[in-house]
């Protein structure tokens, strides 16, 4: 209680210095959610709750302190009470951000604390490879939390460390060269046999003019020796090349980019000198000016001891179990994540960098599991991308024709097939209404085959997602909104089981067939562009599981504020 | 557009170079681990007798066509002991399935004709060869007793004249060693001593018994038979200290630890300690030692080993034999 009285008086004392000289600001969010489930499963269930009601209620409250122009300083808690526990049991008091950063003589920038950092997409990257379609209209809310809530933004990792950045520019040959490099800590060291793991690293890049830049890219994983008892340090190094140049014509405009580089990754006293590979991206770029079409086909080829795990690291562990309805019918079986929990359940989502291969999940994405620096992939694509002039109608689409570079198990090769496209039409441009009209569609296929003479070498899983949304604007800034989302999944896999090093050591047989259908619909009312309500009904069902199917129904409320 | 060139060429010139990797592939082999089960070379052993007493070894190998999860059991023909080593491998060879002459389940080897099993978990098959042991493994130590000889005259012993008392050293096949171990058996309804013996240092020539001053390094290793039925039977080792080395144990000013067994098991089993981690006991409950606190192995006067059993709880029975010291490692029978 003490506590608390403290960060109120400082609250208040920090308004008052806000407002005399701006040197303090507020900045931060607030969010409530109430919901109410009901449960049910095909097999007789007399153990698992068949009604959840829960909910939270919190703020994040950050002081964006200048003490000079250069300079500023951001710490933010939250505080976050779950429904039922006030003043006492769940309340939560979190220090959630906390950094400074600043500009030295104009020139070189810093920032030390927590950092949201990313280089290209094979050395440092946050891939988002599980959620394939564009979320809109009732997704769009929950994809939102899950992405405020795990710091994602614009493919960055939130880290712990420092970055510093930098830039030349000439007035000749070259326009500008920028320099970015960052060190962060991946684990600290138990003293015993976990070593201090840093994670670091930058680029150059070169921007010749605006038809050419060439970067040049290195991050390294590394243990510090001599911090634990431990003498087997590791170290897993990525260097790359990135370029992009454009020939910029009067209807046309043409441009080749692309990222090729090479990777080590070993454990000092490995004498068999650990993993190394290399990768290649390279894409033709077109553009056609008058009507905004753009185009593009590539080629990658993605070793099968590639390993960048800055850029491999994926935002959900599917080996972990769900939070919500974990087990369920009279055996307690364990419920699978499912697309649905995926956007539900913000607390399955990390922001960890993971030295190691995560597990996926070959129904939800087999083909790139790990964004497109998935090892072990070579092959072409190609993607499309369409907007009209007004942005009344937008598409994109992409392509990828991959194949394993190395088999598992066997000399036979998988092939995937994956498509997936997103089609926007926002009604409101197109027929200039006042009042906001917006309907969305996304599609997306995968098929993996492995064709062998022996049984147990064949692999063929196809799996679909569609999501149709719609946002409809009755009156002034209230919106119906209506979502529905299908995913279909039907075949079989043979899942890699690796051991701690990451060798395969045995194979799992999966056999999949299962649909999920959510049918989500609700109001929403914008109090302001930033802070809303909304009311939402769903309905799930599920029956990927081959014990019981199962449904459930969910009515939430949801309150979201950013200032 | 040179650059376009350069860039492309450069790309080229990496896909080119791509090592060849059709005929590679990561992990086992999907044919070894579900294709057609065949037995390419049957079981063999590298030699039909073996003398482990000289310090001989046999080995085993077999060929598989898959990786297959197999079990080579080994029984001896007289004894009844059992041998067991496990593995998945398609091919089976010395570094899994070398065999030293030791026991997986008691009794121990003797010199005897041994039957040599191999079978698989889903597969019906079972290879068979025989080995004859020509003379068993010696194993290395202080032997406390394997009670061949007889009652030893340096060791004294006490029992409470109870019913039923049989307190004495018999010889049958069911010893797990040799011929011979000591039957603790008898009703003792006032007291929970059935009946003692002291392992004196003395019956063996020496004031302490001859082991490493380092107790990290000292196991004490006992065999101990758990009659069907009863498991109300404790037996209790003291391991007197004598810390100020004047020949006698006081129980006021020096150490003695002790390691008490509940005998709830059917069988023979072997009962191993580091003689390091063997607590110091006050009616069963750990207490501080009397002396300097320190295991002291190689000051270690007297082994006493009580049966005790609840006084309420009726007839107690227990079996002993090969009482051993070792060093750097527990028994390996």
């Amino acid at each position: 209680m003490k506590y608390i009285l403290t960060f109120f008086l400082t609250i208040f004392a920090f308004s008052f210095f806000s407002q005399e000289d701006k040197k303090v600001q507020f900045v931060g969010g607030a969010r409530s959610i109430i919901s109410n489930a009901d449960f049910s499963s095909d097999q007789e269930d007399t153990v698992t709750s068949r009604k959840n009601s829960g909910g939270y209620a919190l703020i994040d409250l950050g002081f964006k302190i200048n003490p000079n122009a250069s300079t500023e300083i951001l710490g933010m808690v939250r505080i976050k009470n779950a429904f039922g526990g006030f003043w006492g049991s769940g309340v939560t008091f979190d220090v959630r951000q906390l950094y400074v950063k600043g500009v030295v003589k104009n020139a070189l920038r810093y920032q030390i604390g927590n950092i949201d950092y990313k280089l290209t997409p094979y050395t440092f990257y946050n891939h988002n490879a599980d959620l394939l379609v564009q979320s809109s209209s009732v997704l769009k809310i929950k994809e939102e939390v899950l992405n405020y809530e795990s710091f994602y933004k614009n493919n960055t990792w939130r880290q712990q460390g420092a970055a510093i950045d930098f830039a030349l520019q000439f007035p000749k040959v070259v326009d500008e060269i920028k320099v970015n490099s960052f060190i962060t800590r991946l684990n600290p060291s138990n003293l015993g046999n976990i070593l201090e793991r840093l994670y670091g690293g930058g680029n150059v890049i070169f921007t010749q003019s605006k038809y050419l830049t060439l970067g040049f890219n290195h991050v390294s994983i590394f243990d510090l020796k001599n911090t634990a008892l431990n003498e087997n340090a590791y170290r897993n190094n990525v260097s790359s090349v990135s370029y992009k140049a454009t020939l910029d014509l009067k209807k046309h405009i043409f441009g080749i980019s692309g990222e090729s580089g090479i990777s080590s990754s070993a454990l000092s006293l490995d004498t068999t000198g650990g993993l190394n590979d290399y990768f290649i991206n390279v894409q033709a770029n077109y553009q056609h000016k008058k009507s905004g079409l753009k185009a593009h086909v590539g080629y990658m080829d993605n070793g099968a001891d590639f390993r960048s795990f800055g850029a491999q690291s994926k935002r959900v562990d599917f080996n972990q179990l769900n939070n919500f309805y974990e087990r369920y019918t009279n055996d307690q079986i364990v419920r699978p994540l499912s697309n649905y929990d995926l956007y539900n359940d913000p607390t399955l989502y990390s922001n960890s960098i993971t030295t190691g291969i995560m597990a996926y999940n070959p129904a939800v994405n087999n083909a790139l599991p790990y964004g497109i620096a998935t090892f072990n992939r070579r092959g072409l694509f190609a993607g499309l991308k369409y907007a009209t002039k007004k942005e009344s109608i937008k598409f994109e689409s992409n392509y990828y024709r991959l194949g394993e570079v190395r088999g598992q198990g066997t000399t036979n090769l998988r092939n995937f097939n994956s498509v997936n496209a997103n089609l926007e039409f926002n009604f409101s441009k197109m027929f200039n209404w006042k009042k906001e009209q917006k309907l969305t569609a996304g599609y997306a296929f995968q098929d993996t085959k492995r064709t062998s003479d022996l049984s147990y070498e064949q692999i063929s899983l196809k799996s679909t997602t569609l999501n149709l949304g719609l946002e409809m604007e009755l009156v002034d800034d209230l919106y119906l909104l209506a979502n529905s989302y299908y995913f279909k999944s039907k075949g079989n896999e043979s899942m890699p089981v690796r051991n701690a090093e990451g060798e395969i050591i045995n194979y799992t047989a999966m056999n999949i067939s299962g649909e999920e259908l959510c049918l989500a619909g609700g109001l929403k009312y914008n109090f302001t562009p930033s802070i809303y309500l909304a009311a939402i009904y769903e309905s799930n069902a599920n029956s990927f599981s081959s014990v019981s199917s199962y449904r459930y129904n969910q009515f939430y409320i949801y309150y979201i504020m950013k200032f | 557009m040179k650059n376009y060139i350069f860039l492309l060429a450069l790309g080229l010139g990496f896909v080119a170079c791509r090592k060849e990797e059709s005929n590679k592939f990561d992990g086992p082999s999907l044919t070894d681990l579900n294709g057609a089960f065949v037995i390419i070379n049957g079981l063999q052993a590298s030699q039909d007798s073996v003398d482990f007493a000289a310090g001989e070894s046999v080995y085993f190998t077999a060929d598989l066509s898959k990786t297959s999860a197999w079990k080579i059991t080994i029984t001896g023909q007289t004894s009844g002991a059992v041998k067991e080593m496990t593995g998945l491998s398609s091919s089976i060879e010395l570094s899994q399935s070398v065999w030293t002459g030791n026991t997986t389940n008691l009794p121990i080897f003797k010199a005897e004709m041994c039957k040599v099993d191999l079978t698989f978990t889903n597969e019906p098959d079972t290879l068979t060869v025989y080995v004859k042991v020509l003379a068993p493994k010696i194993n290395t130590g202080f032997l406390i007793s394997d009670f061949e000889s007889g009652f030893n005259g340096g060791w004294t012993s006490f029992v409470q004249a109870g019913a039923n008392m049989d307190f004495q050293i018999k010889s049958d096949v069911s010893a797990p060693e040799g011929n011979s171990y000591y039957n603790m058996a008898g009703t003792v309804d006032w007291d929970w001593l059935i009946g003692l013996v002291n392992f004196n240092a003395s019956a063996y020539g020496a004031s302490t018994f001859p082991l490493s001053s380092n107790p990290n390094n000292v196991y004490f290793n006992v065999m101990m038979y758990g009659e069907p039925g009863l498991t109300n039977s404790l037996v209790l080792f003291q391991f007197e200290e004598d810390e100020n080395g004047d020949g006698a144990f006081t129980s006021a000013s020096e150490d003695m630890y002790s390691l008490q067994v509940t005998v709830d098991w059917v069988g023979w089993k072997m009962v191993s300690i580091k003689y390091s981690d063997i607590p110091c006991l006050v009616n069963g409950s750990p207490a501080a030692p009397n002396g300097e606190g320190t295991h002291q192995s190689n000051k270690v006067r007297a082994i006493n080993m009580l049966h005790l059993a609840n006084p309420n709880s009726g007839f107690a029975k227990a079996k002993l034999d090969y009482m051993i010291f070792t060093e750097n490692a527990p028994l390996n029978p």
